[in-house]
């Protein structure tokens, strides 16, 4: 608690870390850029400042010079809504993501409980955009979006489910503190865990419309799928939220299944921040890579994978964890 | 030709005339435009879909936005200013545009070809099959991964590789994309020193990350997943159709033209043939790159044995009016990347065709779309297209 | 199992990828070599004795499929040789509109335009991309192959290494 009021302490932080989060999702799309350059055989980004440092900054001054168009018979309030939404949901997760011990925004006893309801959210802002568009191609992604948001947030709250069981509490800084001293959800106990992260992050691309399963933007197949009649600044609010909802999946991946900003040394503040940081980033890495890799799959492909093999998959996994805390509880104290 | 025994289809084929009036979908028909803009149809395309849900009831190819009047443009060249036209139709392989409108010249006026022009012209060909093949690869991957993501990846991949054929035809003629490499009686250029070892260094490397495609794509279960069973062309309608080329021996027809009417130098080496019998995207695609690797295997068997001799077969072409064919109508058709590939002349006598009439592969490959979209739903539309490797260019010319 | 390596087969390729040099040619900060015989733009000659080689023959222009070359010829006597033969006093080529097909170079009998393989200045207007005869005789300083046609089909078949100069006598084709 940085301050005596909760209300205070929650909004000057929550402004800290949304405005660093924006700085760190622009560097991050720098990286991504150069990241795919590389293994593509060719250079990201390089004249714009030294080695494209700059690129960002000149992305963001383009996208806001452009003429703003909004098609004639949308919906105008769907239509212009719709990207400030998505930023907000995408950001809004961030609320209970413990950084250190303390530094979280809001450290609410049904954190899981809050960051799901905020991740299922994300369809609203898709949905919206798509229908406001007044455009087939946006309608389809749209229908998509919807279809795939509500079959994979099924996985993801199961998935979510097995960090809250093994810990004993939907409190994501207890989750964290289950795991202290090493003993990550996706390593120990064996079994449950991985299984679970597997699942867990499968489930997050496909919230977060991510390739392979990013049929909504399927760029050659919809134009631009839900951002198709979108200009300007709206669509980089758009492309800005896809990146902070990937990065903020990424820290929930790591707050629930690889300890957090649990790491060796000593509890200081800035050496968990440091270790949540560097875990979040390698599994960003992971999630660029996965994605600059595979092709996509076919909607219905999609959805068959989600409903046959990821939800039996999903109770199985809740089913394990159970049995471990049931079994490790049995065992004389 | 017993390999053309008709079979019985596999499955009832879709109706393209489909009264679209009178359908009872489980809603509305939503019609959709593929349109002219469009990031993956191959070029200008309208495809106009006709949707239930997601899935395809009707489709309908509109051709002709890439229309340039080329055959009306013949017409009023001479002989001699046709080739650098026809480059243009099948942009993604030029030579063998050129070299389908040469040989009916070739044909009309009776002149013999010297040896040496022979290979060159073949290995131009089977070069200029595997770089049409490897663009054909990449932006397949794209239409299937998207552009950001493991399309791109597998994109610039196969654009790298291509760039070093491209290199290796900028050493030969001078361009990169529009040679203009071939000429009535033989080809313009002679190969240039080193030229042979360049090409072994290419093919070497080229064979070497055919594999790495593999990896990415033929036995990734997502790739499979997206390209097995989808878009299945039977013998009959191949055969109705008059597909050729990839599209045909993907459906287990054996037809190759440069084996059954040889042509340049195709007879003095063995052509093996690339088939496979489902037919449908995923054959398609292992017939393409099965045909990469033997492109390579002939341009590397024909380099060392190149003769020496001229590369020109009658007197040299100085003068815009300098071939004057007798009167008389000629038909060749060769083996181009697409398919077959044909040229009809008719010459009456003057220094300009009287009419030069083009058979592009990819409008007959585009004819099969009525058939195979009904029933797939929207990704498939785009995997399908991609399949058939059409170039609107060459269908619309 | 069977299942997943291929998965893993398409990761490894990737960051393969990673390791290798990138193949991004970093033009126009590196100058890129071209292949001898890369055709960009044009040059129109002068002979050794220090003449223009063009005589005014049009076979350029007639044999242009896009019509971009115009030829004003006229008869003069030479200033260096003192011989009354053809000369252009105009001659122009849209760049335009031209194609790159390298026929007037191969129809030109006394090798007088050749194609130089390093490109023009990026021009800011239309009429940057209108060669006149000025820039066409100044360009003769760009590096470029022999011509190629009756003439030269000899010395081009020698590769690369090839004197840039035209010579005007034709020999017979290979």
């Amino acid at each position: 608690m940085l301050f005596d009021s909760p209300v205070l302490h929650a909004l000057i932080l929550g402004l800290v870390i949304c405005s660093a989060l924006m700085g760190v999702t622009s560097y991050f799309i720098w990286f991504e850029r150069r990241f795919a350059g590389r293994m593509q055989g060719r250079i990201g980004p390089e004249h714009v400042g030294f080695k494209g440092l700059l690129q960002p900054i000149a992305d963001a001054f383009k996208l806001l010079i452009k003429e703003d168009i909004t098609p004639r018979n949308a919906d105008r309030v769907l239509f212009n809504l719709a990207p400030l939404l998505a930023v907000f949901v995408a950001l809004l997760t961030l609320a209970v993501l413990p950084l250190a011990s303390g530094l979280v925004i809001a450290d609410l006893d049904v954190g899981v409980l809050f960051f799901l309801a905020a991740g299922a959210m994300t369809v609203v802002p898709t949905w919206m955009a798509g229908w406001g568009s007044n455009n087939k191609y946006a309608l389809i992604g749209g229908m998509r979006a919807i279809a795939q948001s509500v079959a994979y947030g099924v996985p993801l709250v199961l998935a979510a489910l097995v960090p809250v069981i093994l810990a004993g509490s939907m409190n994501l800084s207890e989750i964290v503190a289950a795991q202290a001293g090493g003993h990550w959800f996706a390593f120990w106990p064996p079994g449950p865990g991985f299984l679970g992260g597997i699942l867990f992050v499968l489930a997050s691309l496909a919230e977060g419309n991510r390739i392979p399963f990013d049929i909504p933007e399927a760029e050659s197949e919809l134009v631009s799928g839900i951002s198709t009649e979108y200009t300007g600044m709206k669509f980089g609010l758009f492309y800005l939220g896809e990146y902070v909802h990937s990065l903020v999946g990424a820290a929930l991946f790591t707050t629930l299944f690889l300890g957090g900003f649990d790491g060796p040394g000593p509890d200081v503040l800035a050496l968990q921040l440091f270790w949540f940081l560097l875990k979040t980033s390698v599994v960003s890495v992971l999630l660029l890579w996965v994605r600059w890799t595979y092709v996509r799959l076919r909607s219905d492909q999609l959805m068959t994978l989600c409903w046959k093999y990821l939800l039996p998959s999903g109770l199985g996994v809740v089913v394990l964890a159970a049995m471990w805390v049931w079994f490790s509880q049995e065992a004389p104290a | 030709m017993n390999a053309l025994a008709l079979t019985p289809p596999i499955a009832p084929r879709a109706n393209p005339y489909l009264d679209i009036e009178s359908y009872e979908g489980q809603g509305d028909l939503m019609v959709l435009n593929m349109g002219p803009q469009h990031p993956s149809t191959h070029g200008v395309l309208r495809l106009k879909l006709w949707l239930d849900g997601e899935v395809v009831v009707k489709a309908v190819p509109y051709l002709g936005y890439l229309h340039r009047g080329v055959e009306k443009l013949l017409e009023k060249l001479t002989y001699v200013q046709s080739t650098p036209i026809v480059d243009k139709n099948d942009y993604v392989s030029s030579m063998t545009n050129e070299l389908a409108l040469v040989m009916a010249f070739e044909k009309l006026e009776g002149c013999e070809i010297p040896r040496r022009a022979r290979y060159i012209r073949t290995i131009c060909a089977e070069m200029q099959r595997v770089a049409s093949h490897l663009l054909w690869l990449g932006t397949f991957a794209l239409d299937m991964g998207g552009a950001l993501g493991g399309g791109t990846t597998a994109f610039m991949y196969c654009l790298r590789e291509r760039e070093r054929i491209l290199d290796l035809f900028e050493e030969l003629s001078g361009a990169r994309f529009h040679y203009h490499m071939m000429q009535v009686g033989g080809v313009r250029h002679d190969l240039p020193a080193g030229w042979d070892a360049h090409l072994k260094r290419v093919a070497a490397d080229i064979s070497a990350r055919i594999p790495e495609y593999e990896h990415m794509l033929s036995e990734n279960v997502i790739f499979r997943a997206r390209t097995r069973g989808v878009g299945r062309i039977d013998k009959l309608l191949a055969q109705e159709l008059g597909l050729s080329g990839p599209n045909i021996r993907a459906c287990g027809i054996d037809h190759d033209l440069r084996r059954s009417q040889p042509y340049a130098a195709y007879d003095e080496i063995e052509v093996r043939p690339a088939l496979a019998t489902e037919g449908d995207v995923y054959a398609r695609y292992q017939v393409r790159l099965a045909e990469m690797r033997e492109s390579l295997r002939i341009a590397l068997a024909l380099i060392d044995g190149v003769p020496a001799g001229p590369i020109m077969g009658r007197k040299p072409i100085e003068t815009v009016n300098a071939v004057k064919p007798p009167a008389g109508e000629a038909y060749v058709a060769i083996d181009s990347p697409r398919g077959e590939l044909g040229a009809w002349v008719v010459s009456d006598g003057s220094t300009k065709p009287y009419r030069c009439k083009l058979r592009p592969p990819s409008y007959h490959a585009l004819s099969a779309l009525p058939y195979l979209l009904p029933g797939v739903t929207i990704p498939d539309v785009v995997v399908i297209l991609g399949s058939l490797d059409p170039i609107m260019g060459e269908a619309d010319r | 199992m069977s299942l997943y390596m291929p998965l893993w087969d398409a990761l490894r390729t990737t960051i393969r990828n990673l390791g290798r040099k990138p193949i991004t040619a970093m033009h126009p900060f590196e100058p890129r070599t071209r292949a001898p015989r890369y055709r960009q733009t044009f040059a129109l000659l002068h002979e050794e004795n220090g003449d223009e080689a063009c005589i005014g023959c049009k076979k350029c222009e007639k044999v242009c499929p896009s019509e971009v070359i115009v030829v004003n010829a006229a008869k003069r006597e030479s200033t260096v040789t003192g011989k009354k033969r053809g000369f252009a006093d105009d001659f122009t080529l849209d760049l335009q509109a031209c194609i790159v097909c390298e026929l007037c170079v191969q129809v030109c009998p006394v090798d007088a335009i050749v194609m130089c393989r390093v490109p023009n200045e990026p021009g800011f207007v239309r009429e940057d991309l209108f060669l006149t005869m000025k820039r066409l005789y100044a360009n003769e300083t760009l590096p470029h192959a022999p011509a190629i046609g009756s003439t030269m089909i000899a010395s081009h078949a020698q590769g690369p290494a090839a004197a840039p100069a035209a010579s005007p006598a034709p020999e017979p084709s290979a």
